[in-house]
């Protein structure tokens, strides 16, 4: 069974915009390596030019698909904004397809690190107007976790992390996320930042009208100077990136003699039963 | 989360001439197919029903009647419409020719040649899959010889009167409508017969041992009476039924690449996972000598596909195109799949792999919407002036 326990959070600073209905809703969005795409190292570093697909940021798209579900119960924009190349572009034609009304490209030039992602989202988010901000818990290919609490860190503003839904409800806006005792309703009465674990709603599949529209559809382009963020020196660096380690050989085992063994291996080595 | 499996063959990057629309139709079309009909597939011929799910989907995702503009159509693209068969048939040629019967045979027809009133009644519906369409033209005794069908109307004053018979009928028994081409004064003309007209029946024909994801029916019509409007006003003789078998054959010619894909992918992963004399079969030269050989036919099958779709966008094509387009994908396609049996061994018999399925599919493919032999005539008529069709030149 399983346990919902209500808490409810005290945000560090509501947004001056929010309006409970027809919110700016912002859903920030990462282009990721596609998880079935093959990675290929060269030279210590992931060689990008070698990636055959990339796609949105699987967490992400619970983010927006949470994002459009709110927006179609109680109206509003969403706002969908990524920080990256150029070819993050597309990801954002992807969004338009199932319903983001505005599209936000932050240029990565001059960004050395995740800090400075999450300066130049927070930048956006306010320059828009954003109410609530949706994200992913993290991004499929750095995993790195950080740009949501990041994000409401320079904001101000509380964060929710690793929710399965965002509903707005009698003025307040209410999460599910795990607990240690089942589940955990949670919250706040202003604005939060929310990073999506995988969300308890099935995704939405485009469709030709959407496209279509999205095809029409103008998207901002901006830099770190149309931000006024500085985004300064960066303390990190990436010295090197390997390969995971490849996989033993397989063992095989015929006959029935081989049972104990089997079953030991399983048990001991395995850990599968 | 999603699967992303599938990446396509595409030697020669022809899908990178695609717009960016026509790649976001791809991959919409494309991971639906990864998702909902590859994992279902086998259990849909075994039962042998075209699962009512797809119909809705279609529908949701807005591709059928694809290149049709209007009257709540998508209005894409021929090219699209290429890829949106391709990417169907890499599923299954059952659900492809849902698809193709559905825009090409039975709405096109009602977009070209139908009245205002018919347009707005029956296109919104069809186009959103509420409603479904088949196409009459093939009769037990008259396949390629449709000329001479015996279908026949009769004008009786305040209605026409339907009598006669029709067979092999995609969607015919989950049908709503039927376009259906009958003699009125010795003249061919399209009439829309609904499913509870007085004197409609469509019985499903059973036993196929291909399309067994596909309904197939035969529509009997004794006495079938139809309001006088039901005619299609702007088209009289062949020319209505072979304009909707253009752009049919126009979808099959790309549809056919999407089941040799879907057989060359399934070769390629066996024979490369297969080991014999401790080696795995694909680094023997009599395999790679037929992948090289499948490789070879899919690209020069895209690379015609998608010129003739070039030449369909911009109205600068000739039905010959098609037949040629149709014939030597539908065929290259079984043969891949054939030969792909062969790099399978003994399991490409199983519906583990798709193979044996999409081969008998295949069979159905090369036969209808013009047979093999005659588009060979087609062309031949083409290239001599001289048509061999029958002896009463």
């Amino acid at each position: 069974m399983k346990l919902v326990r209500l808490v409810k959070l005290k945000h560090k600073k509501t947004f001056e915009r929010h309006r409970g209905e027809n919110m700016n809703i912002a859903v920030l969005l990462k282009q990721v390596p596609d998880t079935t795409a093959k990675i290929t190292i060269s030279a210590g570093k992931v060689d990008e030019s070698l990636v055959s697909k990339w796609s949105m940021s699987p967490y992400d798209e619970y983010a927006l698909e949470s994002g459009l579900q709110m927006k179609e119960a109680s109206g509003g924009v969403l706002i969908a904004i990524t920080c990256g190349p150029e070819r993050a572009k597309k990801m954002l034609t992807d969004a338009a397809a199932v319903g983001a009304d505005t599209l936000v490209h932050i240029s990565d030039e001059g960004v050395k690190d995740s800090t400075h992602v999450q300066k130049l989202l927070a930048a956006a988010v306010k320059k828009f107007g954003a109410d609530i901000v949706l994200c992913g818990k993290q991004a499929a290919d750095t995993n790195g976790g950080s740009t949501g609490p990041g994000v409401a860190e320079i904001l101000e503003v509380a964060c929710v992390t690793l929710v399965s839904e965002v509903n707005y409800e009698d003025g307040k806006i209410t999460t599910i996320r795990p607990s240690s005792m089942g589940t955990e309703k949670v919250s706040l009465n202003g604005m939060g930042v929310f990073a999506f674990d995988k969300g308890s709603s099935e995704l939405r599949r485009p469709n030709v009208r959407g496209i279509m529209m999205a095809k029409k559809k103008v998207i901002e382009s901006i830099t770190s100077g149309d931000l006024g963020v500085e985004l300064g020196i960066s303390n990190i660096t990436l010295d090197s990136q390997t390969p995971p380690p490849a996989k033993a050989a397989g063992q095989k085992f015929e006959g029935a003699e081989h049972v104990p063994t089997v079953v030991s291996k399983l048990r001991n080595e395995a850990n599968v039963i | 989360m999603r699967i992303m499996a599938y990446e396509a063959l595409d030697f020669y990057d022809v899908d990178s001439l695609l717009s960016d629309e026509e790649r976001m139709v791809r991959d919409m079309v494309r991971d639906w197919v990864d998702e909902e009909v590859i994992p279902n597939i086998e259990k849909a011929c075994r039962d042998g029903v075209f699962p009512d799910e797809w119909r809705v989907a279609l529908g949701e995702m807005g591709v059928l009647g694809a290149p049709l503009k209007g009257y709540g159509c998508p209005g894409l693209s021929y090219t699209a419409y290429g890829v949106i068969c391709r990417e169907l048939e890499r599923g299954d040629s059952g659900l492809r020719s849902f698809a193709s019967v559905q825009g090409s045979l039975a709405m096109y027809p009602i977009w070209d040649f139908g009245s205002e009133e018919q347009k707005n009644h029956y296109l919104p519906k069809m186009a959103s899959g509420e409603w479904i369409g088949c196409f009459g033209l093939t009769e037990p005794d008259y396949g390629s010889n449709p000329g001479d069908m015996i279908t026949k109307a009769e004008d009786k004053g305040d209605h026409y009167l339907l009598n006669g018979a029709k067979m092999w009928i995609t969607n015919g028994t989950i049908a709503e409508i039927a376009v259906v081409w009958a003699k009125l004064d010795g003249v061919i003309r399209g009439f829309i017969v609904e499913k509870n007209d007085p004197g409609f029946s469509a019985p499903e024909m059973k036993g196929k041992h291909s399309l067994k994801a596909s309904v197939t029916s035969e529509l009997v019509f004794q006495d079938c009476k139809i309001p006088k409007d039901r005619m299609l006003p702007d088209v009289k003789g062949l020319r209505g039924p072979f304009s909707c078998l253009n752009n049919a054959r126009f979808g099959i010619s790309w549809g056919a690449l999407g089941s040799a894909q879907a057989c060359f992918d399934s070769a390629k992963d066996y024979a490369l996972s297969r080991i014999q004399f401790n080696h795995p079969i694909a680094s023997y030269q009599l395999v790679q000598n037929k992948l090289a050989w499948m490789l070879r036919e899919i690209t020069k099958g895209q690379l015609l596909a998608y010129h003739l779709a070039l030449k369909k966008d911009s109205g600068t094509w000739i039905p010959e195109h098609i037949s040629l387009a149709k014939m030597n994908n539908v065929d290259i396609a079984l043969e891949i799949a054939r030969v792909a049996r062969d790099i399978h061994g003994a399991n490409g018999i199983l519906d583990e792999y798709p193979i044996m399925r999409h081969m008998a599919n295949l069979e159905s493919v090369k036969t209808y919407e013009g047979t093999h032999d005659i588009h060979n005539l087609i062309i031949g008529r083409h290239i001599t002036g001289i048509q061999a069709f029958t002896r009463e030149v």
